[in-house]
Order: C-alpha cells, then sequence, then structure tokens
C-alpha cells in the first residue's frame, strides 16, 4: 500500500463514520414512520435508574437506528441486492410477475385451528339466530403459480376445509368464487387486502348463506379513488420501486346512511368512507374509517333485518355491498371489543351473525375464543 | 455492544476514535478504559461491577506473587492457586449454574432451583484472558504492572472483549506502555475491519437464513441435511472469523496488534491442523495453561493422550453450558487421538482426502456443537448420512440452494486464501486505487444490511 492509499483509506473510513454521526445528530427526530406504521424511538431521557435496568441503553440503540438517516434508501438498497444474488424475497415478500408482492402460507398446526373453530362452534350452539362462518383467502392462494417452485406455500384449501369441517356452522366458499375470478383485478398486488372488486365477488359467495340475491356488478357505479395505494406488503418487503395499486368505490355513500363508532363508550359519528385516509399510508382505512371495537351502521333501509358482522379489517369495503340488504349491520372487533357476543346479539335484535375473516387472522387471532364468551 | 450494529459503528466508534486520537498520549488508557466500560455496560450495566472486581482480583495477585515469588515461593504459589480458583468460580456461578444445578437435580431428583442468572457477554474471554495474566507472572513470563488504569485496560479492551481472540498478557504488556499509532496502521486497521465487518454482515448473517431453515425444517433429504449442514459450517466461520477480525483492525486502529486467530481451517489437511487454524489463541491457551502443565507429551503416549481427553473435554464445555458441548469436545479428542496414533501419517499423504475427511468431521461436529439434543442430533446425522427416510432431494431443495448459490460460492472462495492471492497479484498502483473503492462501497452494502436488521414494520395493521 503506498502512503497515499493509507490515507485515502483513513479518511475514507472517518469521513463515512462521522459523517454520518453528525448527520444523524443533526436531523430533527422523527417520531412517526409511516412505512413502517409504528411510532420511533425519540432519544430517551436519561435517568440513574433506567441506566441500571438497562432501558436507557436499549432505548438509545433503537433511537440509532429508527433515526438512521436515509433510513427507506438503505432498506431499498438491501432488497435490491437480494435480489441481485438471485433470490426471489426479502423479508419474506416475494416479487413476482406484474410487480406482484405475495406471502406464502405455512399452515399453523391443526390444534390451533381446531381451538379457532370450537371457538366458532361455541358461538352458534349459544345463539338462537343463524351463523355464517365465511374464511377469506390470501393472495399466496390463488396466484401460487406465481411463486418460484419449492417454496414452502401451503394450501389454504386444506386450511379452510379443516377448519370448516370442524364445526356445524354452516359456512361459505369464498375460495372457489374468487378463484373463479383470478384474472380480475381482486387482490391488490402490493397489499394483502382484496380489492373491492374481490369484495364484490365475495359477497356473492355470501349470498347464499345470508339468504338474499346479490346485485348484479353491472349496477355499480364504479369511481377510483386513489392510484397511490402502496400497501404493506409493499413496507416490509422494501421493493419500494414497484407501482402503486389503485382503489375503487362502486357506490356512493347513501345519503340517509349513519355510522356510529364506539372507539370509546360514546359514539361518536362515522363515515364509509373516510377521505382523510387517501392522504396518509395506510390507505385502506378509508373503508370506514379503520379499525374500531364496534361500529353501527344504519342503512336507512327500515324493513330489512339486522346483521352482525365479526369481522377483521376485509369486512370494511364490503360493506358498501351488503346495506341494500340489512336495516342494520353491527360490526364487532374482537380485538378490542370485550363484552360478551351472546349478550350484544339478544340486547340489541340481531337477526342473523357472519364470521368474517381472513385465513391469516383467523388463524392466528388469539381474541377468537371470545366468541365463546 | 455488538460490532455490526448501527449504535456500534455511527455513534460509539466515531466518538471512541476522535476523543482517543484528539487525547494527549498519556490519557488515552485511562479513556480506553472509560470507553470499555461503556462497551461492557452497555447491554447489563451492572456486570461492570463483575468486570472491575475480576481486574482488582487479578491486579491484587499478580502484585503479591510479584512481591513474594523469589524470596517466598510457596506464598506466590497458594496466590496463585487461589486466584486461579476464584476466577474459575466465577466463571462456574455465572456460566454454569443452571446447567449443574439441573444435572444434580436429574440425578438426585432434587428440586434445586435454577439460579438463572444472565450470563455476563464475553466472561469466558475475559475470564481466561485476566488470569493468564498471574499465572504468566508468577512463572516470569510477564513484568508486574503495577498500573491500575493500564492492567483494567488490559482485561476490558473493547476490540477483543466478547469474542476474543483471547489476548495473553504477555503478548500485549509493552503495547500498554507505549504505543506507536501511524496511518499506516490505521488504514491497515480499517481494510481489516471492513473485511470482518463483510464477513460477518454479508455472509454470515445471509447464509445463516439458510441454516435457520434447514435446521426447523421437517422432512429432510439428503441434499437438504447438506445445505443446512455445509451453511451452518460456513456461517460460524464468517461470524466468528469475522469478529476476530474485526477485533484485530480496531485494535490497530487504536495502535494495537493481536495475534491472529483463524487462518482459513477449511483448507487443513487433518483434525490436528484444523485446530492450528480455528480460534489460534484458545488452542494457545489451553496449550500453554492446561496441556503443557499437565505434561503434554514429554511424560509418554498412554498419558499424552489422557492429556489430549482431558483438555478437549474442557475445550468444549468452555464453548456453552450444555453436555453436547463436552461431547462435540470429546468427539474432536476422538478423531485427534485417532490422528496422533497412526492417522497423520496416513494423511499426509493423501492431501486431498486428507482434506475432504477434514470438512466431513467439521460439518458433522458442528451439528453437535448446534443442535440442542441428542435426538435431533440424531436425526441429522441419519438425515446427513442418508438414512433419513426423505429422500435425496426436493423442490424446496433446489429453490433453497439457487437462492443461496451466489452467497455459498462467494462463501466458499472466501474461505480460501485464493482471493488475496489474486489480489496480491494486481500491481502497486492498481491496488492504491481499488482498495479505498472496495472499503468504500464495502461500508455502504454493510449500512444497507444494518439498517436493514433494524427495520420492524408494525403489521398488527394488517388486520
Amino acid at each position: 500500500m503506498t502512503k497515499r492509499a493509507n490515507f485515502a483509506v483513513s479518511v475514507l473510513f472517518i469521513l463515512f463514520l462521522g459523517a454520518a454521526f453528525v448527520w444523524n445528530l443533526i436531523l430533527p427526530d422523527k417520531a412517526f414512520s409511516e412505512s413502517e406504521n409504528r411510532y420511533l424511538q425519540t432519544f430517551p431521557s436519561f435517568s440513574v435508574s433506567s441506566l441500571l435496568r438497562g432501558e436507557f441503553t436499549q432505548k438509545a440503540e433503537s433511537w440509532c437506528a429508527d433515526q438512521f438517516l436515509l433510513r427507506d434508501r438503505w432498506i431499498s438498497l438491501k432488497a435490491r441486492l437480494e435480489l441481485l444474488q438471485g433470490k426471489k424475497e426479502n423479508n419474506g415478500v416475494f416479487l413476482c410477475e406484474g410487480e406482484r408482492l405475495l406471502e406464502p402460507f405455512e399452515m399453523p398446526a391443526p390444534a390451533v385451528t381446531d381451538r379457532q373453530s370450537a371457538a366458532v362452534e361455541h358461538l352458534t350452539q349459544n345463539l338462537k339466530v343463524p351463523v355464517t362462518l365465511g374464511i377469506i383467502p390470501s393472495a399466496a392462494e390463488l396466484y401460487r403459480e406465481y411463486l418460484p417452485e419449492g417454496v414452502r406455500n401451503d394450501s389454504q384449501r386444506a386450511a379452510i376445509d379443516r377448519i370448516c369441517t370442524r364445526t356445524h356452522t354452516a359456512s361459505a366458499d369464498l375460495l372457489t368464487t374468487l378463484k373463479a375470478h383470478k384474472e380480475e383485478y381482486i387482490y391488490y398486488r402490493t397489499d394483502h387486502h382484496w380489492t373491492s372488486l374481490g369484495a364484490y365477488y365475495g359477497y356473492t359467495a355470501l349470498s347464499e348463506a345470508l339468504g338474499f340475491t346479490p346485485a348484479s356488478l353491472s349496477s355499480f357505479d364504479i369511481r377510483t379513488v386513489s392510484d397511490a395505494f402502496c400497501g404493506t406488503a409493499y413496507s416490509s418487503s422494501g421493493f419500494f420501486w414497484v407501482s402503486p395499486d389503485s382503489m375503487q368505490t362502486f357506490l356512493d355513500s347513501p345519503q340517509e346512511l349513519r355510522v356510529l363508532r364506539y372507539d370509546t363508550d360514546v359514539p361518536v359519528s362515522g363515515v364509509l368512507y373516510d377521505e382523510t385516509m387517501l392522504q396518509t399510508k395506510d390507505k385502506y382505512r378509508f373503508y370506514l374509517g379503520g379499525n374500531t371495537p364496534l361500529a353501527v351502521i344504519e342503512t336507512g333501509n327500515t324493513d330489512l333485518p339486522s346483521l352482525l358482522i365479526v369481522r377483521d379489517s376485509y369486512t370494511d369495503c364490503l360493506v358498501p355491498f351488503l346495506l341494500a340488504h340489512y336495516s342494520q349491520i353491527h360490526l364487532i372487533d374482537l380485538r378490542y371489543y370485550r363484552e360478551s357476543i351472546s349478550d350484544y346479539v339478544e340486547s340489541n335484535g340481531i337477526d342473523s351473525v357472519l364470521v368474517l375473516y381472513s385465513l391469516e387472522n383467523f388463524c392466528t387471532d388469539a381474541n377468537l375464543a371470545l366468541l365463546a364468551g | 455492544m455488538v460490532f455490526s450494529t448501527v449504535v456500534f459503528l455511527f455513534f460509539y466508534l466515531p466518538i471512541v476514535l476522535a476523543v482517543y486520537y484528539l487525547s494527549p498520549v498519556k490519557y488515552r488508557n485511562v479513556w480506553l478504559f472509560i470507553a470499555n466500560l461503556v462497551f461492557y455496560g452497555w447491554g447489563e450495566p451492572v456486570y461492570i461491577l463483575l468486570m472491575l472486581f475480576s481486574i482488582c482480583l487479578n491486579y491484587t495477585s499478580g502484585r503479591i506473587i510479584a512481591g513474594c515469588r523469589t524470596e517466598d515461593p510457596k506464598k506466590a504459589k497458594a496466590v496463585l492457586a487461589v486466584n486461579t480458583a476464584v476466577n474459575l468460580l466465577l466463571l462456574v456461578v455465572f456460566k454454569y449454574a443452571d446447567l449443574l444445578a439441573a444435572t444434580f437435580n436429574r440425578l438426585t431428583g432434587a428440586g434445586l432451583p435454577l439460579p438463572g442468572l444472565s450470563l455476563p457477554i464475553g466472561i469466558s474471554f475475559y475470564t481466561f484472558q485476566s488470569m493468564s495474566y498471574p499465572i504468566d507472572v508468577y512463572r516470569g513470563d510477564a513484568r508486574p504492572q503495577y498500573d491500575f488504569i493500564k492492567f483494567g485496560t488490559f482485561v476490558s479492551l473493547f476490540p477483543q472483549l466478547i469474542a476474543g481472540p483471547i489476548v495473553r498478557y504477555k503478548d500485549i504488556s509493552d503495547q500498554l506502555d507505549a504505543r506507536h499509532e501511524s496511518i499506516g496502521q490505521f488504514s491497515s486497521g480499517v481494510r481489516r475491519f471492513v473485511i470482518g465487518l463483510c464477513k460477518k454482515v454479508l455472509i454470515a448473517n445471509n447464509i445463516g437464513a439458510l441454516w435457520d431453515h434447514y435446521a426447523a425444517a421437517s422432512g429432510l433429504t439428503f441434499v437438504g441435511a447438506w445445505l443446512g449442514a455445509l451453511a451452518f459450517s460456513l456461517q460460524l466461520y464468517f461470524d466468528f472469523s469475522g469478529y476476530s477480525d474485526m477485533a484485530i483492525g480496531l485494535g490497530r486502529m487504536l495502535g494495537f496488534e493481536f495475534l491472529e486467530n483463524f487462518n482459513y481451517p477449511y483448507i487443513a489437511k487433518s483434525v490436528t491442523e484444523f485446530w492450528r487454524r480455528w480460534h489460534i489463541s484458545l488452542g494457545t491457551w489451553f496449550r500453554d495453561y492446561l496441556y503443557i502443565p499437565l505434561g503434554g507429551n514429554r511424560r509418554g503416549l498412554p498419558r499424552q493422550l489422557v492429556n489430549i481427553l482431558i483438555v478437549w473435554a474442557l475445550t468444549g464445555l468452555w464453548h456453552g453450558a450444555n453436555w453436547t458441548f463436552l461431547l462435540w469436545g470429546l468427539y474432536y479428542a476422538f478423531f485427534l487421538i485417532l490422528e496422533k496414533v497412526f492417522l497423520i501419517r496416513f494423511l499426509q499423504k493423501t492431501p486431498v482426502f486428507g482434506h475432504f475427511y477434514t470438512v466431513l468431521v467439521a460439518a458433522f461436529g458442528w451439528m453437535i456443537f448446534q443442535l440442542d439434543d441428542l435426538a435431533s442430533l440424531g436425526a441429522y446425522w441419519r438425515s446427513m448420512l442418508g438414512f433419513g427416510g426423505n429422500g435425496f432431494i426436493d423442490a424446496a431443495d433446489i429453490y433453497w440452494g439457487r437462492s443461496y448459490l451466489a452467497v455459498f460460492m462467494i462463501a466458499v472462495l472466501a474461505a480460501t486464501p485464493l482471493g488475496k492471492a489474486c489480489y496480491a497479484k494486481f500491481s502497486e498502483p492498481l491496488r492504491s486505487v481499488l482498495t479505498p473503492a472496495l472499503v468504500g462501497a464495502a461500508l455502504i452494502l454493510c449500512t444497507a444490511y444494518l439498517v436493514d436488521a433494524t427495520y420492524n414494520p408494525f403489521l398488527y395493521f394488517r388486520f
């Protein structure tokens, strides 16, 4: 090594570390990361007790990492480097043909799904009104041929069948209907949710079990509300160059419609479509304004039955299609709602109950046990 | 603290280096001592007290031994014995208490509560490092250190504190008194550090995902078992030698020269040679402080074989608090004894076979090292031997093999001295341009992987 090269190496190293150090110090702390959907660690306050507990150093370490300059660029660079090595995925998300991001499904142990089925069974036994179970598959089932051969991607058909046969609850076969329309835009490419069109086909699949005649697709007035939706798969993958999805509505919010959200005990009025959410990263919250423990929708149709949906977020873009068939639609989110479901059905005169979950959430949400109460 | 983190690389290290070089020479050891304690206490601040106790203990013993080793050798010997015992006791309490209590319970049916102490990082390394000092003083191999700060700096020196190399006091005693930092040494330190960082971040962590997959996979095929075993063999080498490279590099940036710890172990042609190339500082330590005092090879072959057995049982256990590590040590003792008795003469005649055999022994050995219990070890070995009952290869193996082919090839190449030899063939002017460019590129790539490791999308909104 020449003296000049030694000098160059040393200066380069010091400048790289030093510049990042100074830049990170000068850069104001960001409180929230949209792409990670979480609060970032800001500079921790110091106290002797937090130091002794090891809490200060832990937070300081998170602070360094969370506030690191050009964070998203580094993540994206790493994603590109992974693809360059011949890998087809990054952070568990596969980049498939047509910029479709897929997360393979792993079947949980049978004991896990059996426990969930038993909870649904309990609910059905406890109620006098009919209960329907609907399990929504994920895109990895419909587009499994897009994944490289040899990737573990368990059959969602098998999982759904197992779940449905372990309970006497009537079930709707959403998978078959959705699969028949897989060439259409029924799942977002960058997100795990179904699109409004996917929800429409879900609605037709549910119609028989719920006992209504679905409206035809041509009767809807389809409007694109955003073409800049980058979903969860996009965020976790680091494939930040993938083009965004578009979001549609199929009908406008009816004049007579009233939405009551029980974010706390005191209800506030909500909306079918929350335009303000389209300005945020998590645009899917446009539908019904995001998660809430309990929401009650009065459709304005007085002489129709009422429906309770035990839901996850897939339901949010399905609700518009159901409006025409019910007088009231009640939405309960078991992650936040802690009262008895049977009591709720009884005291609110609910006519039928739909338990509607995506397969992934059905398998993993421990709160489903609350159905038995 | 760990080297391959954002906080170390972009906060701790710039501050340590800046203050170090801005300080007058006589305060540099003081600053290093403080920096070492911060580094050590980062994860578990209370264990700084343990570290300080260890420093005081060995410092005091060293002084007492130095004071009486000529006129009162008996006293010196007694102090040394007590000191060694206390050091080992600390190691046993903090590292092996759970294992011993659980074993005792299992053998006697007693219900001793498990102490459940969290393992102080690097205790195996710094205990060995600091207890060698009074021994060296007793033997007259090292002059006693009267400056507490210097001694404390030696024991807690952050570059090799938590994963070696195990630096003996006598090897760096002169450097504690006077170091002559230079730009040449600093630059070679940077190059070495960056090489180590790449080994750890780009290769070890990367190929580690392949091992993680196969360690958890069910229905292991023959090819799958070997992909996993080789992935782990490479992961461990690049992880550990990368750490040693970073330690040596950081040492040079601060003016220290540590001895080498790895020398391309996977090119060895016998297990004996493998262990002269793998974790050299540990082998040296056991040789100097256990094997030779036990008589080494000077008391006849049977005694030598017993000595090998003792040394390797303890070497195994040193690696972790689980009886599988004892088994792993004895596994190596078996091959070393075999070679000592007759095999080595044969291996020297057939280097290609020797090389093959060494890699096989290592790969099977790492499975003892890494799998937690004998049942999973048995299942894994069966698959490696083709008796797993899950066939030769399946589609998943092809997928995983293809995904990691590039890393695998880079790793295999980088485990040999070929790359280094090729680079040395480049002309001096070319290397002078290429080296800084490579260092810069490597830093950028490693930063991308380090930042990504902290990327943690909160996907509860997946609901």
